[in-house]
């Protein structure tokens, strides 16, 4: 039987990477992602994963290594947070573009300046369009399930992409809840071992990474945008033969909460969720038919999911939980492609957005509570006042 | 939902514009057909025989090893698939053998085609 266990999402990701039976770790500190590398690197030493533990020299480093390891044939991770994740930007398109379907394991913090440690999902966000899978987990145990689903997802062979697998700094990095593990014959009934098309390889010598030519470039910009089609099945198959063989029951893109009747919703992704489900409930207590969408992954986005799941709800409320200065609606990200995602729809919710958790602050209850506030009072008017609402500084 | 919602479509690369995948090619190999990459080229190093004495220094001295040596018909030859124009060689020929000449001058110089190869 699988062990229960009260973890942090850091020690979460630690032991489902353990168990995927990763083969080259690249570190570099950076807290709060920091705990998952010092996890690793004592099983390591202990003698309870047999792994190459290297030490980058910075972020961009960690992701040349496991390119290479991945470039290799190797079962390969890193991670990092914050200001670390934007370090190593220059290879996160030659990772999604040379095929390496290594993992990313991110704890969100807070972008400089000065050096806020909170959380914020700016960090990742901001690498959407690299071409890399991306998603949030809103608990520890969904850390570990959606490590062990990115390697299987990224690794299908249809697919040979990397994966981003984010959680929330503290909330969920540092905060421990109970995490179901899994038996190693469960994730080898799950995820096969990783086999790379062209290793390098001494008996069958290949180059990676060569420059090509301009006209080389629509067609591969093609191809990788045609794998990006083929994902959303690929993730379908693999959600539901994990949700068969670990006994959960996640939906492969987008969690529903009592969206069936709801004339308002939240559309939030990450850790904020927890409170957000409570205060739908709070909401319908009240008697206001509230709801929550959340996003498992925002790479490849749900289109049509949002459009099926949110059609019928008469506003929607974007919280952000990052930043896009100057953006479309002057507040965050999430609102872009959920407006996109809705407008085809000939009678569409009215949508708005708020920027709430930034910098690490909680999304209290009673900021739900005003959220909803603004809903109705778009549902009553049948027009939204204002594109983006600032928690905690509006009147 | 009563409108029928946009589809995504496919996305078909004809297999002659395909790319490897990864852009993953066989290696070693002498010359990579797949990627010639001098595109950017404004001038070429062009070789006087006469004051070449074969010193192989071009060979060592190019970033993008363009030049090689033909032992049969005992002469240096260049790649110009691959050569930028850095004219590093150039510098480094003790013989003066080499000069850089523009582009332009040739009726196959890189400026002047269409296609980049
Ligand atoms: S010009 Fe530069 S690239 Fe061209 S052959 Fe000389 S050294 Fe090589
Ligand atoms: S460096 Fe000059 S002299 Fe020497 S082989 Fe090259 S061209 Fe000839």
């Amino acid at each position: 039987m699988a062990q229960e266990k009260m973890l942090t999402g850091c020690s979460a990701a630690a032991q489902a990477l353990k168990l995927a039976e990763v083969e080259v770790i690249c570190s570099y500190p950076i807290r709060p992602y920091t705990a998952i590398m010092m996890e690793l690197s004592k099983m390591v030493a202990n003698g309870e994963l047999d792994a190459e533990f290297v030490h980058g020299e910075g972020e961009h480093a960690q992701l040349s290594v496991v390119l290479g390891a991945s470039a290799c044939g190797a079962r390969a991770v890193t991670g990092s947070a914050g200001v670390g994740v934007t370090y190593a930007f220059e290879l996160y398109s030659p990772v999604a573009g040379g095929r390496y379907p290594l993992q990313m394991t991110i704890a969100d913090r807070t972008l400089d300046p000065p050096g806020d440690f909170g959380s914020e999902h700016t960090d990742a966000m901001s690498t959407r369009d690299q071409g890399w899978i991306l998603g949030w987990a809103s608990t520890p145990q969904e850390v570990f399930d959606n490590t062990l689903m990115g390697y299987r997802i990224g690794e299908d062979p249809r697919i040979m992409l990397p994966q981003m697998t984010c959680q929330d700094g503290y909330f969920i990095s540092h905060i421990p809840d109970k995490v179901k593990l899994a038996d190693l014959k469960q994730v080898k009934e799950f995820l096969p071992p990783y086999s790379a098309p062209h290793p390098i390889s001494t008996t069958c010598p290949v180059s990676h990474g060569p420059q090509i030519r301009p006209d080389q470039g629509a067609p591969m910009d093609a191809q990788r945008a045609a794998t990006f089609l083929d994902l959303p099945k690929v993730i379908k198959e693999a959600t539901e033969d994990y949700n068969r063989i670990f006994g959960r029951n996640y939906d492969p893109f987008l969690e529903k909460y009592k969206l069936e009747d709801a004339e308002i919703a939240f559309f939030i992704q990450g850790a904020h969720s927890n409170t957000c489900r409570t205060a739908v409930d709070t909401l319908r207590k009240q008697g206001l038919k509230a709801g929550m969408a959340r996003p498992r992954w925002v790479r490849p986005w749900p289109t049509r999911e949002i459009a099926e799941a949110l059609g019928h709800v008469k506003a929607v409320g974007s919280i952000e939980t990052s930043t896009s200065y100057g953006g479309a609606m002057r507040g965050g990200n999430l609102i872009h492609e959920l407006r996109a995602s809705l407008y085809d729809l000939d009678e569409r919710p009215l949508t708005t957005s708020f920027m709430a958790g930034l910098g690490g602050e909680t999304i209290w209850p009673e900021d739900f509570e005003f959220m909803a506030k603004v809903l109705s009072q778009m549902v009553r008017e049948k027009r939204a006042q204002k594109y983006v609402y600032w928690i905690g500084f509006e009147e | 939902m009563s409108k029928k919602l946009p589809e995504f479509g496919t996305i078909n690369v004809p297999h002659e514009r395909a790319v490897p995948f990864g852009a993953v090619t066989p290696a070693p190999v002498h010359v990579q057909e797949l990627f010639m990459t001098s595109n950017w080229r404004i001038v070429r190093p062009v070789i006087d025989n006469e004051k070449c004495t074969r010193c192989l220094t071009c060979y060592i001295a190019c970033p993008d090893s363009c030049w090689s040596y033909n032992e049969e018909e005992d002469v240096m030859e260049w790649n110009a698939g691959f050569c930028k124009g850095c004219q590093i060689c150039i510098k480094q020929c003790p013989s003066d053998a080499l000069t850089a000449v523009p582009e332009l001058d040739f009726p196959d110089g890189v400026v002047r085609l269409e296609k980049p190869f």
